[in-house]
């Protein structure tokens, strides 16, 4: 046998408890498969905030309008990546396009993907910028006047007339595309729900739980942006926008909270007979985790933070710090909740009587640095696009 | 006068087009070979099967070694391939003299299925390997081509370890597992359609424990009176007859 495999499995070996089929003892969907549907996550929450402004008319989170759709392009670029180096072969990528199988929920993903990128996100995001980009490549010098040329397709109109088409524009593909993210994200949710051999995993509400916490984490994360960009730049935090997204945030948690909640008393009421080997999981593989940060650090405090800030009428510095450490707090908590799912679903035998453990890897394809680097990897991303296409209005009228 | 078709639909219009026009084109372009399944595959299957081939398989076993072969085939070890105990064997196939395989003659290899493991099925043949035999290797007493289970009544521990610990620590440690239960012989080949008996009269503990029974050091009642209704291992656990129910 392989000897580096035979030390890893005998590693592994004193750590399984009870009794393990021989091909359950390693985990074979690593930490970068928890990166990729917290990625995705992001995207899906940061469009759906984005959507508030558009579609709904929430007037107060305009300034976060297209720090969320950038935001949402970065991570998405980033987001099939985790797939990528867990499959190998990044090269053959392309090829489920050219042999699609319809039939393969895994293997559509490329055209949920594509859709979602071509088809609504860079699509929606040229609408909003056009204007402006059309005004930049006016006033800006050689080679940045002939890239926001090319990125405006050597467009020149910004009559009235163009401006408000633009508008509307965006605000269809915005329409198309809540249902877009719903899939996107869904579809994630769906790709474990459905997998019927794992009961921790089968459940028709996953999609919807996914779903939820994308939000919950899009949300978040747009508000830690927007805190950590808006003093850099020297201006004021706006705090009817902040205190809005605050309860949004809130909204978000609690839903997220109730149905993941319903899912949990729902398998504990049906008893099947995976339960016992589920109490067992979280007891002790998923105890820290699940218990303590997936929910009392993810869920229950930052809320109770959210809500205090609002009841106690604090003052608006006090009232900024409890937003910010909610928010890290909930990015805490949705990766939890993402490992949980991902990893979790993974430490128990189909033969329900025994665990076994996940030992990652630091270094390598698929350890601890290339799951940081892609999480690092959008904020590069995201810092980038925010140099090439300023997200804020005030850098347009200032050129205009 | 028809409405103007705005410049940014144009525009895009144009980008769209390219785009579609170019996957089309690279669809109608691409040979059909190239959009083979079997085409994408065949990468795969070249990697593996470049891969060197490890074992042998039985068949090449049975071919020199067709004595063993043929005891292991009616044997209770039938099901397990030969490469599972003596590890991959190809290049041992394809030079027999030079390179021998891996055969198992210190304690190690037997336990990873025969140690006593509570979430085997009941039945397996299963024992502690710090108490049984110690320091002996199991091919002293058991031939791994024709493995025989253990005989009643001292190796009812194999199976019962956990009833066997708790018996031995009880004032029922002397007794045997026999003097209670009768057991077919066929109990150790089908050990859950073949049962062992067990008592089912008040008067089989009495023999023992019955006032006036030959056995002195027993702790005797009158079992006209000492809850008539019930039988005996209704309240006491034979296996530790301290410990009531």
């Amino acid at each position: 046998m392989n000897q580096e495999l035979t030390e890893k499995l005998t590693d592994l070996l004193s750590q399984v408890t009870g009794y393990i089929y021989p091909n359950e003892i390693e985990i074979h969907w690593s930490i970068l498969i928890v990166v990729y549907p917290y990625v995705t996550g992001v995207v899906a929450g940061a469009f759906i905030l984005a959507s508030l402004v558009k579609v709904f008319n929430v007037e107060e989170v305009r300034p976060t309008y297209r720090l969320s759709l950038l935001t949402a392009l970065s991570f998405l670029l980033v987001a099939p990546l985790p797939l990528n180096l867990h499959l190998g072969h990044p090269e053959r990528a392309y090829e489920i396009f050219l042999t699609p199988n319809l039939r393969s929920a895994m293997a559509m993903f490329g055209f949920v993907y594509a859709w979602y990128l071509m088809g609504v996100l860079l699509l929606e995001i040229w609408f909003e910028y056009r204007g402006d980009l059309v005004v930049w490549s006016r006033e800006k010098q050689f080679p940045m006047k002939w890239i926001y040329r090319l990125l405006s397709l050597f467009s020149n109109d910004i009559s009235k007339r163009a401006l408000e088409f633009d508008h509307k524009a965006a605000k269809a593909i915005t329409i198309i595309g809540i249902p877009s993210a719903f899939l996107l994200h869904g579809y994630v949710g769906f790709i474990f729900g459905s997998v019927k051999a794992n009961p921790w995993w089968s459940s028709v509400l996953m999609p919807i739980v996914f779903l939820m916490s994308a939000i919950v984490s899009g949300i978040a994360l747009i508000i830690f942006l927007y805190m950590v960009i808006t003093p850099i730049r020297g201006e004021t935090i706006d705090m009817r926008c902040l205190d809005r997204l605050a309860s949004f945030l809130f909204y978000a948690v609690i839903v997220d909270f109730s149905l993941e909640a319903l899912d949990f008393v729902h398998r504990l009421y049906e008893s099947e007979e995976s339960v016992k080997i589920l109490a067992t999981l979280i007891n002790q593989k998923l105890f820290m985790s699940l218990l303590i940060i997936q929910v009392l650090l993810g869920m229950i405090i930052p809320s109770a933070m959210l809500v205090a800030g609002r009841a106690w009428r604090l003052s608006e510095e006090l009232r900024k710090l409890l937003y910010f450490t909610a928010c890290i707090l909930i990015q805490v908590g949705i990766f939890s909740t993402r490992w949980n799912v991902v990893i979790g679903g993974q430490l128990f035998s189909k033969s329900l009587r025994g665990l076994t453990t996940y030992k990652m890897e630091v270094i390598g394809s698929e350890g601890l640095m290339m799951a940081l680097a892609l999480l690092v990897l959008p904020f590069v991303i995201l810092t980038i696009l925010v140099k090439l296409i300023p997200p804020w209005k005030e850098a347009s009228r200032q050129t205009s | 006068m028809p409405k103007k078709v705005p410049e940014q639909i144009i525009r895009l219009g144009i980008v769209i087009s390219i785009i579609f026009g170019s996957v089309a084109l690279t669809l109608y372009l691409l040979p059909p070979a190239l959009k083979d399944k079997p085409f994408h595959r065949r990468s795969t299957i070249l990697a593996e099967t470049a891969k060197p081939i490890q074992f042998a398989g039985s068949n090449a076993c049975a071919d020199c070694h067709d004595d063993k072969y043929q005891q292991k085939k009616t044997g209770y070890h039938r099901n397990l391939s030969c490469e599972t105990c003596h590890g991959p064997a190809a290049e041992h196939a394809a030079d027999p003299i030079t390179i021998k395989p891996f055969v198992a003659r210190e304690r190690r290899g037997c336990p990873t299925c025969h140690e006593y493991d509570p979430s085997r099925p009941t039945g397996f043949p299963q024992i502690n390997p710090t108490i049984h035999n110690p320091l002996q290797p199991c091919v002293t007493c058991h031939n791994p081509h024709d493995p025989v289970p253990p005989r009643t009544p001292e190796e009812c521990a194999a199976c019962h370890a956990g009833i066997v610990r708790t018996k031995a620590i009880s004032s029922h440690a002397l007794v045997a597992c026999t003097t209670c239960h009768t057991v077919p012989e066929k109990h150790k080949i089908t050990p859950r359609i073949i049962r062992p008996t067990k008592p089912e009269t008040r008067d089989f503990c009495g023999k023992c424990h019955a006032k006036g029974a030959p056995v002195v050091d027993a702790p005797k009642i009158d079992l006209s009176t000492h809850w008539e209704k019930y039988v005996c291992w209704q309240c006491h656990y034979p296996h530790l007859p301290a410990e009531r129910l």
